[in-house]
């Protein structure tokens, strides 16, 4: 039997500050199959982007484990992490986070350029047609509208095909018509690619459109909605 | 809130935060003032006190009588004779050499007279007395009665110490001026005649009275007149030195405008609320002209430490050249005073507030809407390329008319101003040749680098507004170095060249001792008909050198056997100048040749007419041509010898060249030669020696030019440094999203360095083109103002590539830190940071 794409056995996250302990996240377990798309919903500081951080491999549980594929993230040497975000994890952001030198193609080609693979621009080019801004290809970010940047971080974050979407916010930054097309490319992502969509939102909307609604408060999950 | 509790909070505590930038921003103004100042002080201290250390123990002397070819001696019973209440004194002044204790001035004074005026009673054996002051009878030991030996022009002589005269600061020994005429083979001649005129008598009937009975070739001085000669005679050369000095401030200014625009960019966010709270747009100005100036006097404070140690290296250098070039001089100690203290904190402050006034006003024009919007400077900067571009080539073209203006009161100041104006047009074009370039290299970068490269050529020309600052910064000081290295490098090999044209003879013989520039001492009568006696010698040219005073201006005059330089020289004379009819055309004429260096600095062409003050009369001699030379940069006038001794009898040998026989050895001619003058001090070199000193002597000249560029290119590196941190800590979210996106550290890491090194490559390619300009300018239009002489352009290709692979290290070398510090930042942190 295959390991479930991502999963998280009670784990655990505690910050240091000024000497003083701080729990971001209590004993969350959570498994994630292929395909589906998941929603963390709750107030700010409630943990979902801890969470997310867990579930990227970029943080590590202070106890429990985050597996990916089956691995638990905290064995794994830089060079392995390198790797495993190289190949199986694409990350979605509030802000976008384009790098404003590149243009929008080179943007979408840059992950699969880090990662050393072949025909980078062609599957670049793909993705971006996949998102509906073909013609955008040689714009710099600054020449783009909101809406524009997040479906091209969304065509970044989907080009090497990863098994795992994490998304925090995708709409928080967004007008409702821009939110409901980049809602409709992550729905996409997970029927199409069969990704994983792990998403961080506030929004009624964004919420909606997963299969399972996790709540959480205060670093603790305290609902399970859907499948 | 207060301005003060503004500013300290505002600008104090990310200042303290960021430590590292701070200090190496405090650190380069530092360096660039301490450059300034350590010239400034090692400049005065290397031409150190051309005064008379006589006047410590005689007192002030009122007058000076000197004349070109020395003061004749009878003169002192006519003066005397005059119905003035003053009193005249002959005076010899040179240098000796005292066995183990180097060089000391010698004067040679009328005993008798000045123990008679003393009311004291004159030392016994005249010739062999010498009185040494106290300070130097300290130094090297000696007491009353003591015997003293002191090399002196051709021979070491024995003296006893007839007494130690009181005298603390000042370092001499006197003769009787007998002895000393004798000594220096100088009879009846006097270097000059004192004269103290009784405080109850008119000074000006003195003067008059004087004038009245001497030639009117006699000059009558004030005091001082020679220290102000002399200092006027350095003055291009110090000039010169001082500008060069203040790159490294240029280079400095670059940084400061980096440093306050990078304060600016940062706290766009800050000034908005400020703005948006009721702040002042003057506030928000003079908030950040703060904070440059803050850098401007704690890099000054540190400067004048800096400058003050800096100094003491560079001392010794000037020194070197001064006496090599100019004048005989004693380097004095540093003292560093408050005009040196004041200049430091000028110089450091304006450079610190003009290079902040652009970032302040920008700051003081941010609204509080595009305060929040990120990004937007880096467009604004982008869309301005154009426009910068236009404005490079607009000064680029006011420069060009500027360079036809002659020299100001002496000095290249067109040059000096075309340089400024050349350095601001590269810092517009700056941004121009960075896009260019990014565009230009973007493809290979991808290929040879993957996609490092490409982030790293892409990310340069994204942050225009602080990588074009910190390229003209680096661009500058390359600029610099290029083009002081080129004309070293061609003045260096025109040198060489001409040393071959002049130096024809096989072997030379001077005086042994000190060859100070103006310093001739004489050879002894005898050593021309000895050195033509040595078998194998086929022709001997009897030179004669010594310092003149034309127009005002030191100059130096030689005589020597134009018929043998016609044979074996090759003497190059301004174009269109037949060199065998100029030579021909000079014995026992009233005819000279000039050397280039005083043809531009008296004005003098070919058929010009100089009325030359020789002994008792004025000479008019017609110049027959204009020769390159490089030997002195005051000049020199040329006479054959039988025109000199028409003029100046009497006058021994300075120098000898002896050519010898093709079939003979020369190497035996020496040894035979040697052996012959063994009693005299002499120096007996053969043609390479004499060449090779040539140019230790020059490489010797220029070696503080190097250290000064050395010192802008450690500024500029720091600044690259500093920039590349900046850049590391304003792109920190990037870094982090590369991170996300599955870069390893070490790509990170690469990509910084491949930044730096493109900076480097722009900076090199920007300032390697700036520098050809400067060097064009340097050697066509500022040396030659200031000094005279025609350089022949030969660029230093080995040098120029090696110093060029040499910064383009070093800037990558100053990016390691700084890509540290990139691979090393928290993903996480960076990215949720808002």
């Amino acid at each position: 039997m295959n390991p479930p794409r991502l999963e998280l056995r009670r784990a655990s996250k505690v910050y240091q500050n000024n000497g003083q302990k701080l729990e971001a996240l209590h004993e969350v377990s959570l498994t994630l199959a292929p395909g589906t798309i998941t929603a963390l919903v709750g107030r700010s500081g409630c943990g979902k982007t801890t969470l997310l951080n867990l579930a990227g491999a970029m943080d590590f549980p202070t106890s429990g484990e985050v597996l990916i594929g089956g691995r638990a993230t905290s064995s794994l040497s830089e060079n392995e992490l390198t790797a495993l975000r190289r190949k199986r994890i694409g990350f979605v952001f509030q802000f976008f986070q384009l790098l404003p030198a590149l243009t929008a193609l080179e943007n979408v080609e840059l992950p699969l350029l880090l990662a050393g693979a072949e025909r980078a621009r062609d599957t670049a080019g793909e993705r971006l047609e996949w998102v509906g801004l073909a013609d955008k290809a040689d714009s710099f970010p600054y020449q783009l509208s909101g809406g524009q940047m997040q479906r091209v971080a969304i065509a970044r974050a989907l080009v090497h095909t990863p098994e795992i979407l994490i998304a925090d916010e995708p709409t928080g930054n967004l007008d409702n018509a821009s939110g409901d097309q980049v809602l409709g490319l992550l729905r996409d992502a997970a029927d199409r690619f069969g990704a994983t969509v792990l998403l961080a939102t506030h929004s009624a909307e964004a919420a909606a459109i997963a299969s399972t609604r996790v709540q959480m408060r205060d670093g603790r999950i305290c609902a399970v909605e859907g499948s | 809130m207060q301005p003060l509790q503004l500013f300290r909070t505002l600008i104090l505590r990310p200042l303290r935060r960021d430590l590292l930038r701070t200090t190496l921003t405090i650190l380069a103004v530092a360096l660039g003032v301490g450059v300034v100042i350590a010239i400034d002080l090692a400049g005065d201290a290397a031409t150190g006190s051309f005064r008379s250390s006589l006047e410590t123990l005689v007192g002030k002397t009122d007058l000076e009588i000197v004349a070109n070819g020395g003061v004749d001696e009878r003169w002192i019973a006519r003066l005397a004779a005059l119905p003035v209440n003053a009193r005249f004194a002959p005076v010899i002044e040179t240098q000796c050499i005292i066995q183990g204790a180097g060089a000391a001035t010698v004067y040679g004074v009328d005993f008798i007279a000045q123990s008679r005026n003393a009311g004291g009673e004159s030392p016994r054996d005249l010739d062999t007395a010498a009185i040494v002051s106290s300070a130097l009878a300290k130094r090297i030991g000696v007491h009353e009665g003591d015997s003293l030996s002191l090399a002196l022009s051709d021979k070491t002589r024995a003296f006893h110490v007839a007494s130690v005269a009181d005298a603390q600061d000042a370092e001499f020994v006197l003769l009787d001026i007998a002895s000393a005429q004798q000594a220096l083979n100088q009879f009846g001649k006097l270097d000059r005649i004192e004269v103290f005129v009784s405080p109850r008598e008119d000074f000006t009937r003195v003067e008059r009275e004087i004038r009245r009975v001497l030639p009117a070739s006699y000059r009558i001085e004030k005091p001082g007149t020679r220290s102000d000669e002399n200092q006027r005679m350095l003055r291009a050369f110090r000039w010169n030195l001082r500008v060069l000095s203040y790159i490294s401030l240029v280079v400095g200014a670059f940084l400061i405008y980096n440093t306050i625009s990078v304060s600016v960019v940062r706290r766009r966010p800050e000034i908005g609320v400020l703005r948006a709270l009721g702040a002042s747009r003057r506030r928000v100005f003079w908030l950040f002209l703060g904070e440059a100036l803050l850098f401007g006097v704690a890099g000054s404070l540190a400067g004048i430490a800096l400058g003050r140690v800096m100094a003491e290296g560079a001392v010794g250098l000037i020194a070197d050249t001064v006496n090599s070039l100019y004048v005989s001089s004693r380097p004095a100690a540093i003292a560093i005073g408050i005009p040196a203290v004041a200049t430091a904190i000028i110089a450091g402050t304006a450079v610190a507030f003009i290079s902040a006034l652009a970032p302040a006003r920008e700051a003081m024009e941010v609204t509080p809407v595009e305060a929040m919007s990120r990004g937007v400077h880096e467009h604004h900067a982008r869309t301005h390329v154009r426009r910068n571009l236009v404005w490079a080539i607009l000064i680029g073209m006011i420069a060009w008319p500027v360079l036809k203006v002659g020299p100001l009161n002496g000095n290249p100041i067109a040059g000096y101003v075309t340089t400024l104006l050349a350095i601001a047009a590269m810092a517009l074009a700056a941004p121009a040749v960075i896009t260019g370039l990014s565009a230009m290299t973007r493809r290979a970068a991808r290929v040879l680098f993957g996609p490092e490269g490409l982030l790293a050529v892409r990310g340069l020309a994204a942050s225009l507004a602080r990588t074009s600052v910190i390229v003209a910064a680096l661009s500058t000081a390359i600029a610099m170095m290029a083009s002081v290295g080129i004309m070293v490098g061609s003045f260096r090999e025109t040198v060489i060249v001409w040393l071959d044209t002049q130096l024809r003879a096989d072997l030379y013989v001077r005086p042994a001792g000190r060859t100070g520039a103006g310093e001739h001492p004489a050879l002894p009568a005898e050593a021309p008909a000895l050195a033509a006696s040595v078998s194998g010698v086929e022709a001997v040219d009897v030179f004669r050198a010594m310092e003149i005073e034309y127009q005002d201006q030191r100059a130096a005059l030689g005589a020597g056997d134009s018929a043998i330089v016609r044979r074996y020289g090759r003497l190059r004379f301004l174009p269109g100048e037949d060199r065998e009819a100029i030579l021909q055309s000079l014995p026992g004429q009233d005819r000279v040749i000039v050397s280039e260096p005083f043809a531009n600095k008296h004005g003098v062409h070919a058929g010009s007419v100089l009325e030359l003050p020789l002994g008792d009369r004025t000479v008019p001699v017609t110049v027959a041509g204009i020769y390159y030379d490089y030997s002195s940069e005051r000049g020199w006038v040329i006479f054959d010898r039988s025109t000199l001794l028409k003029c100046l009898p009497h006058q021994p040998p300075t120098n000898l060249a002896i050519y010898v026989r093709k079939d003979a050895d020369a190497t035996e001619v020496r040894h035979t030669l040697e052996q012959r003058l063994a009693n005299y001090r002499v120096v007996v070199a053969p043609n390479r020696t004499l060449r090779q000193n040539a140019v230790t002597v020059f490489d010797r000249t220029f070696a503080i030019t190097y250290a000064l560029e050395g010192v802008a290119i450690v500024v500029a590196m720091l600044g690259a440094a500093n920039s590349l941190l900046a850049m590391v800590l304003d792109r920190r979210r990037e870094f982090g999203m590369l991170r996300y996106l599955g870069a390893a550290p070490a790509q990170i890491r690469r990509m910084i360095l491949l930044e730096a090194g493109f900076l480097g490559v722009a900076a090199n390619a920007l300032g390697l083109a700036l520098g050809f300009v400067l060097s064009l300018v340097l050697i066509y239009v500022i040396n030659k103002q200031s000094f005279g002489w025609t350089i022949q352009f030969h660029p230093p290709l080995a040098l120029l590539t090696g110093a060029s692979a040499l910064v383009l290290a070093a800037t990558v070398l100053a990016g390691i830190f700084p890509a540290h510090a990139a691979a090393r930042l928290n993903p996480i942190e960076v990215i949720h940071e808002e």
